[in-house]
């Protein structure tokens, strides 16, 4: 292209009226044209989603699942334990029957206590 | 599942399957943008690697933001705004750089990038477009590259710069004299 014609080119299109779509398309015509180097998307890719992401990811996701296992488990057993204790204070035994409040240790002090008849 | 291919006339099906973590989905959309988004950036920073690291953060602020595109406006609006916005805060860190050097009196940073680009004997188009707009000041620098690379009207580059049409056409103007000086006297 002469630099006349590019001249013309750059100066019109700062015409307020011009069409600056034929403009730009006659300057990538001529060789007025831009772009990343190679790789530039590879490079983009790579900082947002790095090789080792994935595996972070999984290991974050093992982090969490351990940490959710100790905080529903601990309570889990204790809760079990307790309620064990009490059967065992309760019905004296830990046999199927006493789970079932089906034992033969009924204690009825407390009801006589309470109805008066000793 | 991830698709093999994608039309590019579906944006927000591209913005969809890239914010679903989609990897090949915002591929597609770096490639198909990154020639625009250069036009941009290196027409205002020149082909360097300051313009390379702005062109990726462009695109690392897109997919940041992905969730925020509403889809109301085209895609390439949207990029071409992050990528003005990115590409004007490149300029005036670089102004701030360069003045403390010449404030401390070691301006040899900024008389070595002028002293590179007039080395070049060779005058072909893509030069002398390059020359040009280096040589202008950035505001209107950045309406010449708005309208001869990226083929906006007057009043798209007004929305896409966020300025009043009347300061653009003003711009317009005093961009065109200035252009005209530096044809006649630095590049003939």
């Amino acid at each position: 292209m002469k630099y006349s014609e590019i001249k013309e080119i750059l100066i019109n299109s700062l015409n307020n009226d011009c069409d600056t779509t034929d403009y730009s398309r006659r300057l990538e015509d001529a060789g007025v044209s831009y772009d990343f180097r190679d790789g530039f998307s590879d490079k983009v890719l790579g900082k947002l989603f790095p090789p080792g992401s994935i595996i972070n990811h999984e290991v974050d996701f093992l982090k969490t699942m351990n940490y959710v296992f100790y905080r529903v488990t601990l309570p889990g057993v204790a809760a079990i334990v307790l309620l064990l204790i009490s059967f065992y204070l309760m019905e004296g035994s830990l046999t199927f029957n006493s789970f079932l409040g089906l034992s033969d240790n009924y204690d009825e002090s407390i009801v006589c206590l309470l109805t008066g008849n000793l | 599942m991830i698709k093999e291919s994608y039309s590019l006339t579906d944006e927000n099906e591209l913005v969809k399957a890239a914010l679903d973590g989609d990897q090949k989905a915002f591929g597609d959309i770096v490639n198909h943008y990154r020639k625009m988004v250069a036009r941009t950036v290196k027409g205002m920073l020149g082909d360097s690697v300051f313009a390379e690291d702005v062109g990726q953060d462009v695109f690392i602020k897109l997919y940041h933001s992905l969730s925020e595109f509403r889809g109301e406006a085209r895609l390439s609006t949207y990029i071409q705004k992050i990528a003005v916005n990115l590409t004007l805060n490149e300029i005036k860190r670089r102004k701030r750089f360069f003045s403390l050097f010449l404030q401390k009196g070691n301006n040899e940073m900024y008389e070595f990038e002028i002293a590179e680009q007039d080395t070049e004997e060779r005058k072909d188009t893509s030069e002398i477009v390059n020359k040009a707009l280096m040589m202008m000041d950035s505001k209107f620098r950045i309406i010449l590259t708005m309208r001869m690379l990226q083929g906006y009207s007057t009043r798209e580059t007004a929305e896409m710069l966020n300025l009043p049409l009347g300061t653009v056409l003003s711009r317009l103007s005093r961009a065109q004299t200035q252009l005209k000086d530096i044809l006649e006297k630095h590049l003939k």
